[in-house]
């Protein structure tokens, strides 16, 4: 007779216990999950308070800037006289009122509060004007009398490289350089079976965020308070002090809620001219607001960058050798230029082996804005060219493009342009997974009629975030329990949109085994906050996560403590989840931390920990640019972007988009989505259309009618893709999310265009005119209906 | 004056504009105010009624940070004089919210992440609020021709028309739109 197993008796019991949990479903580590905003409910309902909302709650007195009126000229006097006749003016005041030093800069301290004798750019600052309404402060301001000696315009790198091109500073027009060298890239272009050339120029791009530049300050005699958003209050603070001859701890900065940065709060903007009025208003809270045209006339703005490319490869297609030279347009001062062009050299052949590299890179003084931070620093202008050189080079290869990149592509292991060697590179990973996603997933794709045309492009990036080149760079956080049982973290980085405090707040309570909920941020006061390096550079959740982690994973040490004599176990034999200390072995006892909390402050224990976290990266060699640790770790990401341009009126139209970003870790997956959609429609943005029109010098399109900017229309729903390599220095892994998405959107559009029309895109923005110039390369100029339907006005008929 | 010498400012200051007296209900309540005639109406909520939540941006009517409705129809309040909102009524992100129930925009709107800098999201719920109550299930042509007035720069725009689809989903017995 067949046996058959007899099944298990029902009473049968396994051998373990699965252990009954205090509760029934237990909830997520608040690491990963896609948290509320801890500050979205009073922005959905209108009660945030961003700088410009203190107007007129709090002012007693409003002040205003006088600005140039010309863009390069001599100040022969400045006659205030006729502005303190103007009713309700109380007080206007020029460089000679400035007690500190009078120069700002985040680099170079070149660039004057109020200006001396010399203007450099349309948007510099002559006079502040105090009065009893904003009125009166605006009627002032025109009332100012100043006689200038104009001298002529350095309007483009071209003529400040002219040979009788006016000094702009006494050292010259070049502000500054920066070289690679690797192997022999002359040499090896000889030798190379394919050689493709190109020069890209990239546009000026304005930061754009919605949130004008606007601050009040106070000055009670002993401290001067000031409410105005930056990236960096202690830096901030900081140069404020230098400016106006303070002793920093007589400077208070506090950053209200800021709508967007993108690098444009890196420089000050008014905060020292608010400043400056608070000092000669004792007792006053004095406000200070630009309107858009200032917002845009007075800011620093993106470097448009003239890239020479030429590419070396063998024939099966491995690149041999890069050689690129930039020119950079710093514009007036400055500013983070000389990071910048740091950044651009240090990204010059992105993701991919080349082992003969040679890169000089030049920043030029010109009468134009400013240039500093934005976005992509530089890198992102790079990728504009690196990858739109794989897409010429594959081409003349007859090479599928994807493959050309994938077998290019730096592994684990390999070296990037400074040298640094790679631990984990995912970049293949990252492309693979977007082009799977293109090739099986989308809607059917429309016909199209003859004159519009579709096409794809794709590209990769990698990203080195942090200062890097052995700046240092560094960031310190405060976790501490409050005696009603809160959770608060202590940061001097600022939230701008980006979702620093939900970064900062789910990593804590992690750590600490509490629920969200429970957990709140203090964040960006220099009375209160310890100094956290800035919110740029893609930092903030590698730098700011490893502080607070650590400050959290000491606390936690405390907390096992208090636990142990509660719980009569071991503190190592407890874990913190939910609220709770729970045993780990045995049946599970558990008690909740608030009563430890309670308990410790009880017995006298502060409850409150202070970490610091500063990873070296290494300076390069200065000759050779080359670098073990130019930066702490690099990101990598691919995009892909599907395109359909009509050949008729030029318009393009992106019609799909995928961006798969390997984070490490997504803290908040939500976060990092809105990070990558919201970093491509920028890119979108510079990709197609906008663009600072700069003629003689000044600013022709400084409001939102002429400057372009993306809306619903533009930007497709980007199909996301979330790579978890787990970083092993970042906290929980994590990396950050940052300038990438926009980096790697602009070429992945441009390339898009190229496979839509089989030429490829050497200028950006690629708008209805530059696509009608490629098309009709013979032609002088495309006809009006197009020339009009193309955004800057010197272009309009 | 020497030729190679420019001379700028020393304008007389404008002269001083007469005063309105303006009087709306703002957010179902009746207010009176003294104002110079060519305040707008973003100035005169912000300015003078610390209604601080509509925001401005371009003020020349491009991004749409500052839309309210007036007397139910969205409109950018920097392109609207004061003066001509006499005895009308005017709804603003104040009202949308009742105590601490939010409407079920701002809710859906905090649900998907769609307020990242905040900054645009007074006009977007504004702007949305109004082509919900036009088109409740809005084909594509019109939630785009409702929504396209307003800039958002930091989101990308996916979460944003994400809540606002969810929001319709469950706006046939909404909360009212004052």
């Amino acid at each position: 007779m067949a046996t058959t197993p007899a099944p298990p008796p029902v009473t049968d019991k396994p051998l373990i216990e699965p252990s009954p949990t205090p509760y029934a479903d237990p909830p997520p580590s608040p690491v990963g999950a896609s948290a509320r905003r801890l500050d979205g409910l009073e922005k959905v309902t209108g009660e945030a308070l961003y700088a410009a909302d203190f107007f007129p709650r709090e002012a007693d007195l409003f002040a205003t800037i006088l600005r140039s009126h010309e863009a390069h000229a001599e100040v022969l006097s400045i006659d205030t006289a006729p502005a303190m006749k103007v009713a309700g003016v109380v007080g206007v005041y020029t460089h000679v009122d400035v007690p500190g030093t009078n120069r700002q800069g985040l680099i170079k301290r070149d660039h004057p509060v109020l200006v001396e004798d010399r203007v450099r750019y349309k948007g510099d600052a002559l006079a502040v004007v105090v009065a009893t309404s904003e009125s009166a402060a605006h009627a002032g301001r025109d009332a100012i009398r100043v006689r200038y000696r104009p001298l002529p315009v350095v309007g483009s790198i071209d003529d400040a490289l002219a040979p009788k091109a006016p000094k702009l500073f006494p050292n010259g027009n070049v502000m500054g350089g920066k070289r690679i060298r690797k192997g022999d890239a002359d040499r090896a272009l000889a030798e190379a079976d394919v050689v493709v050339s190109e020069t890209f120029q990239t546009q000026t791009v304005d930061h754009a965020f919605l949130d004008v530049e606007a601050g009040i300050a106070r000055w009670d005699g002993r401290t001067l308070v000031i409410h105005a958003s930056g990236q960096w209050v202690h830096e901030e603070r900081r140069l404020i002090a230098l400016a106006l001859g303070l002793p920093i701890e007589q400077v208070r900065v506090i950053q209200p809620a800021t709508g967007g940065a993108f690098g444009g709060r890196e420089d000050l903007g008014m905060q020292v001219h608010v400043g400056l009025a608070a000092l000669k208003h004792p007792g006053k809270t004095i406000a200070l607001r630009y309107d858009r045209a200032e917002s845009m006339r007075a800011r620093h703005k993106r470097h448009a960058l003239r890239i020479h490319y030429t590419l070396g490869a063998r024939g099966d297609g491995t690149l041999t050798a890069a050689k690129v030279t930039v020119f950079s347009d710093e514009g007036a001062y400055a500013s983070t230029g000389p990071a910048v062009i740091r950044k651009a050299s240090s990204h010059a052949t992105g993701p991919y082996r080349v082992p003969n590299v040679h890169v000089d890179v030049y920043g030029v003084y010109t009468n134009n804005n400013p240039t500093g931070a934005m976005r992509g620093f530089g890198a992102c202008q790079l990728a504009v060219a690196y990858e739109g050189m794989i897409d010429r080079l594959a081409r003349k290869l007859g090479m599928d493009r994807v493959e050309l990149r994938r077998r290019n592509l730096v592994r684990s292991g390999d070296a990037v342009t400074t040298g640094q060697v790679i631990p984990l590179a995912t970049g293949v990973e990252c492309l693979d997974a977007v082009m799977d996603r293109f090739r099986n997933g989308g809607r059917p794709l429309e016909p199209l009629p003859p004159y519009r045309r579709r096409g794809w492009g794709v590209s990769t990036i990698c990203f080195g975030l942090g200062y890097g080149d052995g700046f240092p760079d560094a960031s310190r956080a405060g976790v501490r329990f409050t005696r009603d049982g809160f959770l608060e973290v202590l940061t001097g980085a600022v939230e701008y949109g980006q979702g620093l405090l939900n970064m900062v707040a789910q990593i804590a309570a992690a750590e600490l085994g509490m629920p969200i909920e429970k957990a709140r941020v203090i964040w960006a006061d220099t009375g209160r906050t310890l100094e956290s390096g800035s919110s740029s550079a893609t930092r903030q959740t590698y730098f700011t996560g490893n502080a607070v982690k650590r400050a959290a994973s000491e606390l936690k040490e405390e907390i096992l403590d208090i636990a142990g004599t509660h719980l009569h176990v071991h503190p190592h034999e407890i874990v913190l989840r939910d609220g709770l200390a729970v045993t780990r072995f045995g049946e599970p006892r558990s008690v909740p931390i608030a009563e430890l909390v309670a308990d410790g402050f009880n017995r006298g224990y502060e409850l409150s920990v202070k970490a610091l976290y500063k990873p070296a990266t290494l300076c390069e060699n200065f000759e050779t640019g080359q670098s073990p640790r130019a930066f702490i770790t690099y990101l990598f990401v691919s995009h892909l972007a599907q395109v359909v341009v009509d050949v008729e009126t030029g318009q393009v139209t992106v019609e799909r988009y995928i961006a798969c970003h390997d984070v490490g870790k997504a803290i908040n997956p939500q976060s990092v989505d809105g990070q990558i959609t919201g970093g491509v429609a920028q890119g979108i943005g510079m990709a197609l259309m906008e663009e600072v029109v700069m003629r003689e010098g000044r600013m022709a399109n400084a409001n939102f009618t002429d400057y372009i900017l993306p809306t619903f229309r533009d930007v497709p729903p980007v199909e996301t893709i979330i790579l978890e390599n787990q970083d092993p220095g970042g906290p929980f892994g994590a990396r950050g999310v940052g300038e990438p998405p926009l980096i790697a959107a602009v070429p992945a559009v441009l390339n898009a265009i190229h496979d839509a029309l089989g030429v490829a895109p050497h200028t950006t923005p690629c708008n209805p005119q530059r696509v009608w110039e490629l098309l009709h390369p013979e032609q002088a100029e495309p006809p009006a209906d197009i020339r009009f339907r193309t955004a800057p006005p010197h272009a309009r008929p | 004056m020497p030729e190679n010498v420019s001379e700028h400012g020393g304008a007389a200051s404008p002269a001083d504009d007469s005063i309105w007296h303006w009087r709306c209900k703002v957010n179902g309540q009746i207010i009176e105010r003294d104002l110079p005639a060519s305040t707008t109406l973003l100035h005169a909520l912000r300015d003078h009624c610390s209604l601080t939540g509509t925001k401005g941006a371009c003020e020349e009517g491009e991004c749409g940070s500052c839309t309210v409705l007036l007397d139910g129809a969205p409109v950018n309040s920097c392109l609207v004089l004061a003066a001509q909102t006499q005895d009308c009524q005017v709804t603003t992100i104040e009202a949308m919210a009742s105590g601490r129930k939010l409407h079920i925009l701002q809710d859906k709107f905090l649900a998907a992440g769609a307020a990242q800098c905040g900054y645009c999201t007074p006009g977007l719920i504004m702007a949305a609020a109004a082509l919900l109550k036009q088109h409740p299930d809005p084909t594509p042509d019109e939630f785009l021709q409702g929504m396209e007035g307003n800039i958002c720069r930091c989101t990308g725009y996916k979460a944003i028309s994400e809540a606002i689809r969810q929001a319709a989903q469950e706006w046939p017995t909404p909360p009212e739109v004052p």
